[in-house]
C-alpha cells in the first residue's frame, strides 16, 4: 500500500467497526482508503462482513463518520481508475450511490477486496455452495499480506552480515588472526632490543667510561636482523592468508549475487538499471574485498598493537605513558564526530558510481543512435554530469577527511612534545636513563602511528558497510514468481493452453482485463491488435515471466503455478523480435537450450531453420564467433539462428513474438519458410503485425485494450468488417502505396 | 538430415589434381571443394562438399568411414585449402605500435604475426584457443594446458 495507515489509527478504526458488529457477524475483508471525496488525504476503512458493508472514516474531531449498507441492497462495487487515484463506486438500484477514493497504491488491495465482495455476494444467492460460504480466517489475512511484492528481509548491520557471510572461511580467518597476532608481536622486538643497545653499548661507548665488548655489538646486530627477518616472514604469511580470505568472500558474494539475479523475474530487471546492477556486483564487491584484505586486518593489528604498546609503555614508565595517552581521548571524540559525516558520504559515492555505470551501459550499446542523431556532445555532457557527481560526492568526503587526518597528526605531535618535556624533566631528575627515554620515544612513534591508522579505519568501515548494504539489498530481493513448494514435475507436455478469465495488472495499470481462450494441442493462434493492447503481456504470462493477477492459466489442464518452472520452460520455444545471440560460436548459440546436442542435431536444426547455407559461407562456419564482440550478422541471419535454437529443443509450445517484423520482405520469406518447419505439430502463439505471417494460423485472435475483440479465421474476420478488417485494410494500403 | 552412406558417392581427381565428386545419382561434379563445418573444434569430421557456386552437394560426417583412396583424395583437397597453423610454442609477445607481435613456433614452422586487440584472442570451449591476426589468419592452440611452461607464462601475461 502506497500510504499505509499508522497502525494505531487503523486499530481505532477497526475497533470502531468491531463494536458495531452484531453478534455472530464476521469480518471477511477490509480495505483501507486514503483519500476522501475531495481528494484530501484522509484515512478510511471499508469492512466487508457476511451481512453488511461498513465504512468508517477518521475525523479530525472525535466524531467519526460511519456508513453501512446491507449486502443485499448493493448491486455491485465498481472499480474505476482515474489516473493517479481510484474510485470504488457503490451501485444501488442501477445508480452509483456512494464512492470511495484512494491513491493508485490501493489498487491491488481494492481489486482483491472487490473479488471478496463478489464471492460474498454469490454466497447470498439462493443456492449458496457450502464451501464458498465459509472463507477462512486465512483468506482475510491475504488481503493484507499482499502489500509489498518485493519485500526485503529484515537486515542487520551490513558488516555483521558480511562476517556471517564469511562463515565457510572462519578457519582460514582464525589462521590469519593468529598470524596477525604473531607478526604484531614480532614488530615489537626491534624497539625492545634498541633499548638494550643504547644503554649497554652506545651510551657506554660515548661516555668512554668502560670498554664495551665487541661481541655485544654483534649480538645486538644479529638479534635485530633476526627480528626483521621474522617480521618479514610472518607478515608475508599473514598478508597471503588474509588476501585469500578476502578474495574467497567477495568471489562468493559476486557469484551468489549473480546466481540470485538469474533467479529473479523479468519484473525486477524491467525496474532496475543495468549499470546499477553491474556496479553492485563489480565495484561494490571490490570495496568489500579491499576492506577485508587491507583495512579490517590492519585495524585488528592496530588494536592489538595499541593495547600491547600501551602495556609496554606503562611497564617502562607509568608517568611518561600517562603523558603519551593525553591526546587519545580527544582523538576518540573526533572519530565519533567524523564517522557520522562519512557514513552518508560513502553511500552517496556508491550511488554516484552506479549512475555513471548506467550512463555507460546506456550509451555504449546505443552508440548507433547517438551517432545517427549526432548527439555525441550531449552524451559527453551526460557523462560529464555523472562524473561530476562522483567528483562532488568524493570531494565532500575528502573535505572532511583532509581536515581530519592532519588534525590527528597535530594531536599526536602534541603528545610527543609532552613526552619529550616530561622525559627531559625525568632525565634531569635522574628518574630514568637516556636509553629508556629513547626507547620510549621509539615506542611512542609506533603507538601514535597505530592511533592514526585506527582513526582512518572508520572511514573504510563506513565505505565497506555502504557497499555491503548495496550487495545484500540485491540478495534480499525475493523473486516475485514464487516457486510452488510442491511444484509438479512434468515431462513433455501435449501443449494445451487455457487462459481462464485471466487479468493482469502491472503497477497500477490493468493490462489484461479478462481474457478466456482455449488453445488445442498443435493449434496455431495468431494474436493481432494495436500496439499496447496486451499481446506481449499475454505471451509473457504464457511463458510465466509474470504470474496472472486473477484467473488462471492452465497447461494440459494443470494450473501453471503448480508446474515446476524449469520443467515447463523445457517445453517452451521462444523466438523474439530482436534475436539475442550470446558471445560464443554459432554452434554454441544454436545449442543454447540443449548444450549436449550432437553436432548432427545442430546441423539438422540449422538446415531446417534455413541457416545452414549462410553459416557455411562464414570463414569458420559453425565455429564462427558471434554476439557482442563477434562476427556481424544481419537481422535475418540472427533470427534464423534463434529459430534453429528453438527448433533444437523441439518444444511442445512455441511463442513467436514479432519474429519477422524487423527484417525485409525477402528475408521474411526465408524466415517464414523456417518458421513453417518450426510450427508443425506444436502449439503456437504468434504475434505479428504483418498479417501475412499468420496465414498458417488456425485461428486469429484480435486483442484490443486487454480484451478479446474478435476471433476466427482470416476470412471470417474479414467478413465481419471489424477491427481485423480495418487492420487488414490499413496494411494493404501500406503495401500497395 | 542424414549423412549419405559412403558407398553412395565417390571422389576422384581430374588431371589437374582437382577434386571430382560423383553423386549418388551418378552425376559428375567437377571442381568441387570440401568445406569443414567445424574447422576449429572438429576438423576431422563433418565436411561439406560444395560445387563451384557454393551449393552443397553432400555432407560427410566421418572422413575415416570412406575407403582409403577416396580419403586420400579428399584429404589432399582439404590440405590445399587448409591453413590453420597450430601453435606449438610461444617464443615471445612484444608490444607493437598497434597491438602485439606474437613470435611463435607452429606446425608450419616459426613465424611472427600481429594481433590488433584482445577480441582477436578467443577461447573456444575450455582449453582450446584461437588467435586471429590482422590478416585474418587463424592460429590454433588446441590445448592451452599442454603448452610448455614458458609459453603458458607468456600467454598468461597477455591474456
Amino acid at each position: 500500500m502506497a500510504r499505509s495507515l499508522p497502525s494505531e489509527s487503523l486499530e481505532t478504526l477497526l475497533n470502531d467497526v468491531e463494536v458495531r458488529l452484531s453478534t455472530g457477524e464476521r469480518i471477511i475483508a477490509r480495505l483501507q482508503t486514503d483519500l476522501d471525496a475531495s481528494l484530501h488525504f484522509h484515512q478510511g476503512l471499508i469492512v466487508l462482513t457476511d451481512r453488511r458493508l461498513l465504512h468508517v472514516e477518521a475525523a479530525k474531531d472525535d466524531h467519526r463518520r460511519f456508513h453501512e449498507w446491507a449486502l443485499a441492497s448493493i448491486d455491485e462495487l465498481v472499480l474505476e481508475e482515474m489516473g493517479a487515484t481510484i474510485a470504488i463506486h457503490l451501485m444501488q438500484t442501477g445508480v452509483p450511490s456512494y464512492a470511495w477514493r484512494g491513491t493508485s497504491g490501493c489498487t491491488r488491495e481494492a481489486d482483491v477486496f472487490l473479488g471478496r465482495f463478489k464471492e460474498q455476494q454469490r454466497c447470498l444467492l439462493p443456492v449458496p455452495s457450502p464451501d464458498e460460504a465459509k472463507p477462512t480466517a486465512e483468506d482475510e489475512e491475504d488481503v493484507f499480506d499482499q502489500d509489498e511484492p518485493v519485500a526485503t528481509r529484515p537486515t542487520g548491520s551490513p558488516l555483521i552480515r558480511l562476517f556471517q557471510f564469511s562463515r565457510p572461511w572462519y578457519a582460514l580467518m582464525a589462521l590469519g588472526f593468529v598470524l596477525t597476532l604473531a607478526s604484531t608481536g614480532a614488530t615489537m622486538i626491534g624497539p625492545w632490543i634498541t633499548m638494550g643497545l643504547v644503554d649497554d653499548v652506545l651510551i657506554p661507548l660515548q661516555s668512554a667510561t668502560e670498554r664495551v665488548h665487541v661481541k655485544y655489538v654483534y649480538r645486538f646486530a644479529v638479534q635485530l636482523a633476526g627480528a626483521a627477518l621474522l617480521t618479514w616472514a610472518l607478515n608475508w604469511a599473514k598478508t597471503f592468508v588474509i588476501a585469500r580470505v578476502a578474495e574467497r568472500v567477495t568471489s562468493r558474494m559476486r557469484r551468489e549475487t549473480f546466481e540470485h539475479l538469474q533467479r529473479l523475474s523479468l519484473t525486477y530487471f524491467n525496474k532496475k538499471r543495468t549499470g546499477d546492477l553491474i556496479s553492485r556486483i563489480g565495484s561494490d564487491t571490490d570495496h568489500i574485498s579491499l576492506f577485508i584484505s587491507v583495512n579490517f586486518i590492519e585495524f585488528v593489528c592496530d588494536v592489538l598493537q595499541f593495547i600491547f604498546l600501551a602495556c609496554v609503555l606503562y611497564s617502562i614508565n607509568p608517568l611518561l605513558s600517562l603523558a603519551a595517552l593525553g591526546p587519545v581521548p580527544i582523538i576518540g571524540f573526533l572519530v565519533g564526530r567524523v564517522r557520522s559525516h562519512l557514513r552518508g558520504g560513502f553511500a552517496a559515492a556508491s550511488r554516484a558510481w552506479s549512475q555513471m555505470n548506467s550512463v555507460l551501459s546506456d550509451t555504449i550499446p546505443g552508440v548507433r543512435v547517438v551517432k545517427a542523431f549526432a548527439q555525441e556532445d550531449r552524451e559527453v555532457e551526460r557523462f560529464r554530469l555523472a562524473d561530476q557527481h562522483i567528483f562532488d560526492t568524493n570531494n565532500r568526503v575528502n573535505k572532511t577527511w583532509s581536515f581530519f587526518t592532519p588534525l590527528i597528526e597535530l594531536l599526536t605531535e602534541g603528545g610527543l612534545l609532552l613526552v619529550w618535556a616530561v622525559g627531559a624533566w625525568s632525565v634531569a631528575h635522574d628518574r630514568i636513563t637516556v636509553g629508556v627515554l629513547v626507547g620510549f620515544v621509539s615506542f611512542i612513534a609506533r603507538f601514535y602511528g597505530r592511533v592514526e591508522s585506527m582513526s582512518k579505519f572508520f572511514a573504510s568501515a563506513q565505505r565497506a558497510a555502504a557497499s555491503a548494504h548495496r550487495v545484500f539489498e540485491v540478495l534480499d530481493v525475493k523473486t516475485d514468481v514464487p516457486v510452488s513448494v510442491n511444484a509438479q514435475k512434468v515431462g513433455r507436455l501435449r501443449g494445451e493452453i487455457e487462459f481462464r478469465d485471466i487479468k493482469f495488472r502491472y503497477g497500477s495499470r490493468q493490462i489484461i482485463k479478462g481474457i478466456s481462450l482455449k488453445i488445442a494441442p498443435g493449434e496455431m493462434i495468431g494474436l493481432v491488435g494495436p500496439s499496447g493492447a496486451g499481446k506481449t503481456t499475454l505471451v509473457n504470462l504464457a511463458c510465466r515471466f509474470f504470474d496472472v493477477s486473477e484467473g488462471s492459466l492452465l497447461v494440459d489442464g494443470i494450473d501453471l503455478k503448480q508446474i515446476d518452472v524449469v520443467d515447463y520452460r523445457r517445453n517452451l520455444g521462444l523466438v523474439l523480435q530482436e534475436p539475442y545471440l550470446f558471445y560464443g560460436t554459432i554452434m554454441e548459440n544454436i545449442a543454447y537450450g540443449k548444450p549436449h546436442a550432437t553436432r548432427a542435431e545442430i546441423i539438422a536444426a540449422a538446415k531446417a531453420a534455413r541457416a545452414h547455407d549462410f553459416i557455411m559461407r562464414l570463414a569458420d562456419a559453425y565455429d564462427s564467433m558471434v554476439g557482442e564482440r563477434g562476427q556481424q550478422l544481419s537481422g535475418g541471419e540472427r533470427q534464423r539462428i534463434s529459430i534453429a535454437r528453438a527448433l533444437l529443443i523441439d518444444p511442445a509450445i512455441l511463442i513467436l513474438d514479432e519474429a519477422t517484423s524487423s527484417v525485409d520482405t525477402e528475408t521474411e520469406r526465408e524466415i517464414q519458410a523456417a518458421l513453417d518447419h518450426l510450427v508443425k505439430g506444436r502449439t503456437t502463439i504468434a504475434i505479428a503485425h504483418r498479417l501475412g505471417t499468420l496465414r498458417k494460423a488456425n485461428r486469429l485472435v484480435v486483442v484490443e485494450d486487454g480484451q478479446i475483440a474478435e476471433m476466427g479465421s482470416h476470412d471470417e474476420l474479414l467478413k465481419r468488417s471489424g477491427t481485423y478488417a480495418r487492420l487488414h485494410q490499413a496494411m494493404m494500403e501500406v503495401t500497395h502505396a | 538430415m542424414s549423412t549419405p552412406a559412403p558407398t553412395n558417392f565417390a571422389f576422384s581427381s581430374d588431371e589437374q589434381g582437382r577434386l571430382v565428386f560423383i553423386a549418388a545419382d551418378g552425376v559428375r561434379h567437377e571442381k568441387v571443394r570440401p568445406v569443414r563445418l567445424f574447422p576449429l573444434t572438429e576438423p576431422q569430421h563433418w565436411i561439406a562438399i560444395q560445387d563451384e557456386e557454393g551449393r552443397e552437394l553432400a555432407i560427410i560426417e566421418d572422413l575415416h568411414a570412406l575407403d582409403e583412396a577416396q580419403q586420400v583424395a579428399l584429404q589432399k583437397a582439404l590440405a590445399k585449402r587448409d591453413f590453420v597453423p597450430v601453435i606449438h610454442s610461444i617464443d615471445g609477445i612484444t608490444r607493437a605500435a598497434d597491438g602485439h607481435d606474437w613470435h611463435v613456433t607452429t606446425d608450419r614452422g616459426p613465424t611472427v604475426f600481429r594481433v590488433e586487440n584482445d577480441e582477436n584472442i578467443q577461447s573456444l570451449g575450455g582449453t582450446r584457443m584461437v588467435i586471429i591476426d590482422h590478416g585474418n589468419t587463424r592460429y590454433l592452440i588446441p590445448n592451452v594446458t599442454t603448452l610448455d611452461v614458458k609459453s603458458r607464462q607468456r600467454l598468461e601475461r597477455y591474456y
